[in-house]
């Protein structure tokens, strides 16, 4: 079965002008990078003193934990309702394809692996595996903000007894040793230049109609023009 | 190496977890490096195959 008979969502995107492919709205390029520069800030203040660099990182860090925690509140409710939240979800087809794909590096036969929609599905994947992470560490580190005084609240370090305070902090420790490595990962493939149609659309948030075509099936993420 | 750090309870008489331990970022770090270098070559292999068929 092709990628065009399975049931996957479409994504309807608009045609910039100029023959551009719009692959991310201006509101998600600038949660894209905000989210990468409060990431970014959260793991030097977190592990810069961790390392020996010694620096007043508390209150950079829970504040710029609040932004993010906002961001992502704000991503959710907008993939939710003004999104197609499934297009970034693994499917049959995905599955099927990498399936392919593997059989075809092995040197096998078979039919050939076809193209993904907007992603694939590694990168669907990766998405998943950052979203667990990132509400671990979100909701771990909320409960932390119960140990330290701010503008808004006094600390009350007795909310939970000692173990489920351990509890809290492993979670977030882990998650953000995690997370160390998926940003590696993801900061890799960006600076790929097999991958640098993608990192371009990030900034630039088309894709060229050459670029669409090679890289993706338009029976499952369909280019719109505006004309 | 330990997985957890560890503090003595608040009664003296035991210990308590109180987080992961740091030892185990350069692990993550080091598993970061792995992936990528493992991709890299594996990539630099295909298309060398690629191009030579």
């Amino acid at each position: 079965m092709s990628a065009s008979e399975t049931s996957a969502p479409v994504t309807r995107v608009v045609s910039a002008p100029n023959e551009r492919v719009l692959r991310h709205q201006l509101v998600d390029r600038l949660y894209h990078w905000l989210m990468a520069a409060s990431v970014l800030t959260l793991m030097g203040t977190a592990f810069l003193p961790i390392l020996g660099w010694k620096f007043e990182w508390v209150s950079v860090h829970w504040m710029t934990g609040v932004g993010l925690t906002l961001l992502v509140l704000i991503h959710i409710v907008r993939a939710l309702i003004w999104q197609d939240w499934r297009a970034m979800m693994p499917d049959g087809a995905d599955v099927r394809a990498g399936a392919r794909s593997i059989r075809a590096a092995l040197g096998g036969s078979g039919p050939a692996p076809g193209k993904p929609g907007k992603y694939k599905i590694l990168q669907k994947l990766y998405h998943l595996a950052v979203a667990i992470l990132v509400l671990a560490i979100i909701v771990s580190g909320l409960l932390m903000l119960l140990k330290i005084d701010t503008p808004f609240w006094k600390r009350n370090p007795y909310w939970f007894d000692a173990d489920t305070w351990g509890v809290v902090y492993s979670v977030h420790g882990f998650a953000s040793m995690a997370m160390v490595t998926l940003v590696m990962i993801h900061i890799y493939f960006a600076l790929r230049p097999d991958e640098w149609w993608l990192t371009r659309s990030m900034f630039r948030g088309t894709v060229s109609r050459e670029e669409y075509a090679e890289h993706c099936d338009p029976s499952r993420w369909r280019a719109e023009d505006r004309a | 190496m330990e997985l957890f750090r560890y503090a003595a309870s608040i009664y003296g008489d035991s210990r308590v977890v109180i987080g992961a331990s740091w030892d185990l970022l350069p692990w993550f770090v080091a598993a970061g490096l792995a992936f990528i270098i493992v991709h890299a070559v594996v990539k630099a292999i295909a298309g060398r195959h690629g191009h030579a068929s």
